[in-house]
């Protein structure tokens, strides 16, 4: 392609813009969650001249009350509790969403490989069913949920979400398991059958090897969607027991004791399994979706 | 389905008394507003990024797995980012344009009905844009690069180029983009829940959050299921949409060999 210097320089400009709105909000968080109380409250604003300190994460941590709530004039005396908790519920989220995981590549490539290869009644709308469901809005399935899940005695247990997000994550991960399965070579599959594979050998020893990038991708992203649900995991969770992290935070967030700083360092120690996995989510997702699956 | 009152039909009763309140013309009102208004944002700088990243820079191997970054956060904890971000006595805007002399004084921007409209479609922006970008990245590599070096022989301008063979060749994927962030427009409830609890007032309360509101904090199932209904009857026209938009074949790819 040919480019003019001025257009040069409107892709670097574009490109920094498109950086600063993106990690912005995100680098602030790191940042207030180092930075003593007085700092963020100053007036007119100086973050800097009031050092930097770990006294947030120490309390969430092990409860050590840090040194700014104890300084007199701060006002603040209170604190809550319940950022002490966020450790807990990431392990909450994350048990809940690996479970979700395992069901999505299980149930999922068990579904998608008849889609893919085979011809059978009702095929065409039975897809269109499962892949679209999943754009009815949570909000109106919430209702039916929680009555389910209430009768069947799961309200308040790990099983609960894990079966509500493979609901909602299993739409997606068979439509990219479809789509990825049906461009794997006819040839390589026929070949197997001559040497006398049977289905689910195939399946196993040859298409789910061949498969293993959009299964590690469609693996990644249901973990990352079952992470963020934020609406079941309210309705569902009662307790400490299985709540999930986006509801305590949520709830932490409208806490008047809870400072600043105490969230912010809540909210980074949260994200960051999440942050752990965007590079392999754009390796194994985005990038075969636009090196083009779509095509 | 109330847990105490006796079960007994009531026809439609509970639609006519959710749609005349006043509190739910308001939520639908607040919902058109936040999506007529985000939904071509996200589009429009959803292109925009993607033509960037579509080219070949210095650190665009890094940029790209970074601009997910909004997305990977959990919508509810974006909010709260955003509420810190907003603050109006210590938040990151007030402090940065108060220092660059930008600003007088701090802005009450969660305390005040439309400042408060604002800070939330700039939170839906940010954590939708990421997807906006993926998939229009995707239909932008998919055009044959032929197509656009044949045109700068023939001295296309990068503008021509872009109304000529791009957007063309991305449209059906800009009407997928725009139908499925109209959805998730129309049945937001994380970002809201936490950044602004649907106040001041009512200011921001979305039909989903209204719709939560109404069913788990009133406790009013009936008409909770009611909302419930009319919500996914309205995506239900979207989703057609998206369906009708998606290329004939793409999905299942009918007619195999």
């Amino acid at each position: 392609m040919i480019h003019g210097r001025r257009h040069r320089v409107l892709v670097y400009a574009g490109a920094f813009l498109l950086l600063l709105f993106s990690v912005v909000p995100v680098l602030w968080i790191g940042f207030s969650s180092i930075l003593p109380e007085n700092a963020i409250l100053s007036f007119p604003p100086d973050w800097l001249s009031y050092g930097l300190t770990l006294d947030n994460y120490n309390y969430i941590f092990t409860g050590e009350i840090p040194t700014s709530h104890e300084v007199t004039g701060q006002m603040r005396t209170m604190i809550s509790q319940e950022v002490r908790r966020v450790p807990r519920t990431v392990f909450n989220s994350a048990v809940i969403a690996f479970g979700v995981m395992l069901i999505n590549l299980i149930a999922g490539s068990l579904a998608a490989y008849p889609y893919a290869r085979l011809q059978f009644p009702g095929r065409a709308i039975t897809f269109f069913y499962i892949t679209l469901s999943r754009l009815v809005p949570p909000v109106a399935l919430a209702i039916p949920y929680y009555i389910i899940v209430q009768r069947l005695g799961l309200l308040d247990t790990y099983w609960s979400l894990i079966l509500i997000y493979s609901v909602l994550t299993l739409p997606f991960t068979i439509l990219i398991l479809t789509l990825y399965f049906r461009g794997i070579p006819k040839e390589v599959e026929e070949a197997a059958q001559l040497d006398g594979c049977n289905v689910y050998q195939l399946l196993y020893r040859i298409v789910i090897p061949l498969a293993l990038p959009s299964l590690i991708g469609t693996g990644l992203f249901a973990f990352m969607l079952s992470y963020s649900e934020f609406l079941f995991g309210l309705l569902i969770t009662q307790s400490i027991k299985t709540r999930t992290l986006p509801v305590l935070l949520g709830s932490v967030a409208w806490n008047p004791d809870v400072t600043w700083g105490l969230l912010s360092a809540s909210i980074f120690i949260g994200i960051i399994p999440t942050l752990l996995l965007i590079v392999p989510v754009w390796r194994y997702m985005v990038q075969g979706l636009t090196s083009g699956a779509f095509q | 389905m109330s847990p105490i009152l006796p079960p007994g039909f009531v026809g439609l009763k509970n639609y006519a008394a959710v749609v005349t309140s006043s509190y739910f013309l308001g939520a639908v009102q607040n919902t058109l507003v936040f999506t007529v208004v985000s939904v071509p944002i996200i589009v429009v700088l959803g292109i925009a990024s993607a033509s960037i990243l579509n080219q070949r820079f210095l650190g665009d191997i890094v940029l790209k797995p970074i601009v997910l970054l909004p997305w990977t956060i959990p919508a509810a904890i974006s909010g709260v980012i955003w509420k810190g971000m907003f603050s109006d006595s210590w938040g990151a805007i007030n402090a940065v344009l108060y220092s660059l002399h930008l600003i007088p004084k701090y802005i009450p921007w969660l305390n005040k009905p439309n400042l408060a409209m604002f800070a939330v479609i700039v939170a839906q922006v940010w954590t939708q844009l990421p997807f906006a970008i993926v998939l229009t990245l995707a239909a932008m590599q998919a055009i044959p690069q032929v197509l656009y070096e044949s045109a700068a022989i023939d001295g296309a301008s990068a503008w021509g180029r872009f109304r000529h063979i791009t957007l063309p060749n991305i449209r059906a994927m800009l009407v997928i983009v725009i139908l499925y962030e109209t959805l998730m427009g129309l049945t937001t409830f994380d970002l809201t829940y936490s950044l602004t609890g649907g106040g001041p007032g009512t200011s921001t309360t979305l039909i989903s959050y209204f719709t939560w509101a109404e069913s788990f904090k009133m406790l009013s199932f009936g008409r909770g299921a009611a909302l419930a209904i009319v919500i996914a009857l309205t995506s239900l026209i979207f989703i057609l949409g998206i369906l009708q938009a998606m290329p004939k074949d793409a999905l299942l790819g009918e007619g195999q060999e």
